[in-house]
């Protein structure tokens, strides 16, 4: 028999039993969704991570206070410059950074701010969207200047672009300080951080004025390139050891960028695997009920095979014929999952949760629909084209 | 005259439990080009038995079957069902039609698993069911069809591709006496054009519309008439 008439036939025999094909494909269609949607979000969650930490240098080290227990003796800007003889190190410098009022005017908010050296701006990638950065000169003269995260700035403009913050006055904590730079929109620079809604000042104005020569600095270096990370963080502990003889290097932490970057793209994979995991399930459990039904059929239509074979249908046909029941019936069920999943894509969105359709979400999806009408539907067609052709003619 | 059926010494052992049953005990039949037959027997006789082997259905413990020159012994399975599909047209007591297909794909069927195109053979079915009085039942379902209407439609399969064996079991069991004299009409019919045709059945009266009746019993034949 020709495919194409095979074909004609396993459509007539699949639309005869439209409801009970719906409800076979039930598992199919949830199964090939969700494929869809790990796919999705999992595409999705590594664009949001690599976007998140776009602005992040991997070269980037971080040494702060550990999170528990007391710091004896606290990190000072000497560790930096310390740390900046390693050859390891390109640059180092230390970071303070605390919660407090910002206002202007009548306007006031509660945000973070950060006293940095110079050198922070670029490491970071700073860019300005109006005014200047602060420099080497602000921090000698200890000059009360202040930047400007760009969602600080538009709260302090109270929604009125006409007004301009550059040259005016602000207060942090009760201080006052001369606006010189607002920056631009950042994106999210790490979890529970975010610079645009930071404010920034000279090193030594803010340890004097706003957290005290008693505050925790971090030291952030940069290592000279990607392999040096780790050089880098072995000589950071070897000094802090001998720097910090009481307490040591255990009362600090020293994290990497590139390995913070790294942990979230595994975490995001984990997920996208855990999920795909599921769907895997989803689509065993369908198959099993792909297979059931298949069985069903072929034994309400024994005596329909039976006389199939008497007017000369071979085995192979007949083979062919149910397992193209079963993969059409899982295929239409991969198609209206894929559609289903690509509905419920707004969604997701709804919930901000982070998903980009792709078509190779839909491929894998349609992939593993097909995969399980040939595997679950196999046994069942075997087990018609196997029939005794009198056994079956004499079924009723 | 060609032999389109030439078996002999015919033996089907059936092993029912510890018992060995002979359901056909050297059986030797001829039957030539254009025969018009009956093979006539109570139920357990051994026909059904019979039936299935001449019909490239079971193959026999023992003996030789040449259908239509083709040994049947020596034949896969998949080349049987090539011989049924080509040698053999099947008229069955409860017509076996599909329930899903219409008349007309019904009786095409056969010609597409001769790998035959699809325009080829709904043509030349329309022709048979035509001469068959169905003309207007084409599309119809086998349930929206009349016993007598579905067995013609299943007569029309059986000859759709020009077999030169028609085999029908019990083609009037399941028929009232006018449908059932119908279909043993069309039978003689389709004999004086030359087709060859055999029918197993139980029943005396219609055994005895037949050119020849053999009769079997305790699966032997004894010939008479």
């Amino acid at each position: 028999m020709q495919l194409k008439q095979l074909f004609k036939m396993v459509l007539i025999n699949i639309y005869t039993n439209k409801i009970r094909t719906f409800l076979t494909t039930l598992g199919v269609i949830v199964g090939t969704a969700t494929i869809f949607l790990v796919v999705a979000i999992g595409k999705g969650g590594e664009a949001q991570v690599n976007q998140q930490y776009s602005r992040l240098n991997v070269g980037t080290i971080m040494v702060m206070p550990a999170m528990r227990g007391k710091v004896i003796s606290p990190l000072s800007k000497s560790d930096a410059e310390l740390f900046q003889e390693s050859p390891y190190i390109s640059v180092a410098f230390p970071i303070l950074s605390g919660r407090g009022d910002i206002s202007y005017n009548s306007i006031s908010c509660t945000g973070s701010f950060s006293a940095i050296e110079p050198e922070f701006q670029e490491v970071n990638h700073f860019t300005l969207k109006e005014g200047s950065f602060l420099s080497a000169e602000d921090e000698s003269n200890q000059n009360k200047y202040v930047i400007l995260g760009a969602e600080i700035a538009e709260t302090l403009k109270d929604g009125d672009p006409s007004v301009n913050l550059i040259g005016e006055t602000i207060t942090v904590s009760s201080r006052r300080f001369k606006v010189i730079g607002i920056l631009d929109l950042l994106g999210d620079s790490g979890p529970g951080l975010s610079y645009d809604e930071s404010v920034f000042v000279p090193y030594t104005v803010g340890q004097k004025y706003l957290l005290g020569s008693k505050a925790n600095p971090t030291i952030v270096a940069q290592a000279a390139d990607i392999e040096s990370v780790q050089n880098a963080i072995a000589d950071i502990t070897s000094i802090l050891d001998e720097n910090h003889r009481i307490g040591g290097a255990e009362q600090f932490r020293v994290r990497d960028a590139g390995s913070r970057l790294a942990a979230a793209q595994e975490s995001a994979r984990t997920m996208s695997l855990l999920l795909l995991a599921v769907a895997i399930v989803v689509l065993i459990v369908s198959g099993i009920g792909i297979m059931n039904v298949m069985f069903v059929s072929v034994k309400e239509r024994t005596k329909e095979i039976g006389t199939l074979k008497a007017i000369g249908a071979k085995k192979k046909e007949i083979l062919t014929q149910f397992l193209s029941e079963a993969v059409v019936i899982s295929l239409v069920g991969g198609i209206i999952g894929v559609i289903i999943g690509g509905a419920t894509l707004p969604i997701l969105s709804y919930f901000s949760l982070p998903a980009l359709p792709s078509l190779s979400g839909v491929l894998l999806g349609l992939l593993f629909s097909a995969i399980t009408g040939i595997f679950f539907g196999f046994y069942p067609a075997l087990k018609a084209a196997s029939l005794n052709p009198i056994e079956a003619l004499r079924y009723e | 005259m060609k032999c389109i059926i030439e078996a002999k010494n015919l033996i089907k052992l059936y092993q029912s439990g510890s018992e060995e049953l002979r359901a056909l005990d050297n059986v030797s039949l001829q039957v030539r080009e254009n025969d018009y037959l009956a093979i006539l027997g109570p139920s357990g006789s051994g026909k059904s038995t019979l039936m299935n082997i001449l019909g490239c259905l079971d193959i026999p413990t023992s003996g030789e079957y040449f259908l239509d020159e083709e040994n049947i012994l020596e034949s896969s399975e998949d080349k049987l069902a090539e011989l049924r599909n080509k040698k053999i047209g099947f008229v069955f007591q409860k017509f076996n039609l599909l329930p899903r297909l219409t008349a007309l794909q019904n009786v095409m069927l056969p010609l597409l698993y001769r790998g035959m195109d699809e325009k080829q053979a709904e043509q030349r079915a329309t022709e048979k069911l035509d001469i068959l009085g169905l003309k207007n039942r084409l599309s119809h379902r086998p349930n929206e069809l009349s016993g007598g209407q579905q067995q013609r439609v299943a007569i029309a399969r059986a000859i759709i591709g020009n077999p030169p064996l028609i085999l029908a079991d019990e083609p009037t069991g399941n028929l009232d006496s006018k449908s059932s004299l119908d279909v043993i009409n069309i039978f003689a019919e389709l004999n004086t054009q030359g087709n060859t045709i055999v029918v197993i059945t139980h029943d005396v009266e219609v055994a005895e519309k037949m050119e020849k009746v053999v009769y079997i019993k305790d699966g032997r034949l004894s010939k008479t008439s």
